[in-house]
């Protein structure tokens, strides 16, 4: 066990180096110059030689990565080029908005997920199973801007409950995370419901039924515990996936979060915030799949840990 | 003689058809089968024929304005309404249909084309290359691939044409690992072992036994890719990074309705069914094709 965890971890850090040095060369991939397009049609040769010197550009690629790792490993991600403000804190100033959103969003995906997997597990091969089905199949289809610009019309516009404003407190957080949570649960509620068709063929399932228990009982005491194994892998997943989901949906939301820093860093071309949220991003991805396989190996001690590493 | 040979063709014909080279045949009457595959490939045929022949359907030109129109609602004259510029909403989706296609031949055309190439080699060569270029695979996927391809996006600034290409990019490591993962399975396979036992050439391996049986496992992941391409491209246009105006592209018109969501409705309402429909067809289709191909459902 120790050893897994030891190695996991390592094989993280690899990935992570690698994750640095993508995010490095991000400024070099630029076709043509990658000052003159950051500073725009206007820039004078003066203005280009000092931006060009300051990014450390005019040194040799190695040297340059040098000092980059090095800064990154102090906590230093450059300064943003245009709010002047140090990387790390711009990105740290948005990060607890997305994890709050996503947090939120993963709370609603296990309660749709678990709740139309088991509908449609009990009612397997009927008019409820296959509605539920065919949802899950929808949000997988569906773009969640577009679900996002829906429910909004429904619940801002017609029905005025949840006012569209500028603000992260609870209120402005229930359609967006509803949004997400919907985008995130068809997977789990697949799931749900394949395991759950299972475990209702079990025996224990059928003895339980003879002893005359509550139908309800024993989904909920009997037989969801039993399929929630898998399943809390998935959400695990889901969470680092949802960091992916919410950069489209904090735009639509104009939610304070990385997306949108993301989005903002593209469109005026801040190279150095850019590169900071690609590592950023990829830093807590790694982490929280770290996370995963490891509970994973803790929660069911029927998991050859050996194994999971070779895949 | 050239009676006789008239006479065998056709004889000779059959022959040819019913030896078990011939896979084609099969693949296909087993699509044909099955029902939800029939119905979602007709509904994905009828969209792009719509597509193709869209300067014949379409009642307006889908970029020309009509200033006397701007965001009139549903009518008889613009039957799904008109937009701010009072351009006709259903021209501009029909016309939609030819740049989701080009989306969906170029995005998934680069998955495809390097994800298969990468995932072969890996699996075929083993060893240290597969080593290294999975663990580069492993460093991408490690990045949320909407994160990927906005970093991409990044790079070569925003367009339709770098949209479907960082989308296209920011797939191949998924693509390359589901690939290599198909095609360690048949390598391991009997059949392979016994050709190179006997010194079949490596080309011929690759050619008459490797990619006929990959083949339809990487039908499935493209299918399925198809429909995530689609969506990851409009969501990209939708906050500005893909197509551009005018071009009548269902995200970035999405984008465009929803600053009218008060007075105009149908703006943000049908690009997104347009949208839907077709991914759902394709997730639908490729669905019904995992369970046709998918030798564990067999």
């Amino acid at each position: 066990m120790g050893q897994f965890i030891v190695g996991r971890i390592l094989s993280g850090i690899v990935v992570i180096f690698g994750i640095s040095i993508l995010s490095f060369l991000l400024i070099h991939f630029i076709p043509g110059d990658p000052v003159r397009i950051m500073l725009g049609q206007n820039a004078t040769p003066d203005q280009i030689e000092r931006l060009t010197v300051y990014l450390g550009l005019d040194q040799p690629l190695l040297v340059q990565y040098g000092h980059y790792i090095s800064n990154v490993l102090q906590g230093d991600l450059g300064t943003s080029l245009k709010t002047g403000q140090p990387v790390l804190t711009e990105i740290l100033d948005r990060f607890p908005q997305t994890v709050k959103l996503a947090a939120a969003g993963i709370s609603f995906a296990i309660v749709i997920g678990f709740t139309v997997g088991t509908l449609a597990a009990k009612f397997k091969d009927t008019f409820i199973d296959r509605m539920a089905m065919g949802f899950a199949m929808l949000g997988v289809s569906i773009p969640g801007f577009w679900l996002a610009i829906l429910l909004i019309m429904v619940f801002s516009v017609k029905l005025g409950w949840f006012p569209i404003a500028e603000g992260t407190g609870l209120r402005d957080l229930v359609l967006p995370s509803i949004t997400l949570g919907v985008l995130a649960s068809t997977i789990i509620s697949r799931l749900t419901r394949n395991g759950m068709v299972e475990v209702l063929s079990k025996d224990y399932i059928r003895t339980a039924r003879a002893k005359g228990l509550d139908e309800r009982v024993i989904i909920v005491r009997h037989a969801l515990r039993n399929v929630l194994l898998p399943i809390v892998t998935v959400i695990g997943l889901q969470i680092a996936g949802l960091l992916g989901g919410t950069v489209i949906l904090e735009q639509v939301f104009n939610w304070p979060g990385l997306g949108t820093l993301a989005i903002g860093a593209i469109s005026s071309r801040d190279f150095p915030l850019i590169q900071g949220t690609v590592l950023f991003m990829g830093i807590v991805y790694v982490s929280i799949n770290i996370l995963v396989d490891i509970s994973y190996g803790m929660i069911d001690p029927r998991v050859d840990l050996s194994m999971k590493e070779e895949s | 003689m050239v009676k006789y040979g008239k006479v065998y063709r056709p004889i000779q014909a059959r022959t040819i058809h019913k030896s078990p080279v011939n896979v084609g045949t099969s693949v296909f009457s087993k699509i044909y089968q099955n029902k939800r595959a029939r119905y979602s490939l007709f509904l994905i045929l009828f969209i792009i024929l719509i597509g193709i022949f869209a300067p014949f359907i379409a009642p307006h030109d889908p970029i020309e304005p009509h200033y006397d129109a701007l965001l009139s609602g549903p009518s008889k004259e613009y039957i799904l309404g008109t937009d701010a510029l009072g351009r006709d909403l259903l021209s501009r989706l029909i016309y939609g249909i030819q740049v989701t296609i080009k989306v969906a031949s170029i995005a998934v055309g680069i998955t495809f084309i390097a994800g298969t190439f990468i995932g072969l080699i890996c699996a075929y060569v083993g060893g240290v290359v597969d080593n290294i270029l999975m663990r580069i695979m492993d460093v991408l996927l490690a990045l949320p691939s909407i994160v990927l391809a906005l970093a991409i996006v990044a790079i070569l600034g925003p367009s339709l044409n770098n949209a479907m290409i960082a989308i296209g990019i920011a797939s191949i490591p998924g693509f390359a690992r589901l690939t290599r993962g198909a095609a360690l399975s048949v390598k391991s396979s009997g059949y392979v072992e016994a050709s190179r036992s006997i010194g079949s050439s490596h080309a011929w391996i690759l050619r008459r036994q490797f990619l006929p049986n990959v083949a339809s496992t990487v039908l499935v992941y493209t299918t399925i890719f198809i429909g995530g391409a689609i969506l990851d491209t409009a969501a990209l246009s939708f906050i500005g990074l893909g197509a551009q105006p005018p071009t009548p592209e269902w995200g970035s018109m999405l984008n465009e309705g929803r600053n009218y969501i008060y007075q105009a409705w149908w703006l943000a309402i049908f690009p997104g069914i347009a949208i839907t429909v077709v991914v759902f067809a394709v997730n639908y289709l490729g669905d019904a094709l995992r369970d046709i191909f998918d030798p564990a459902n067999n």
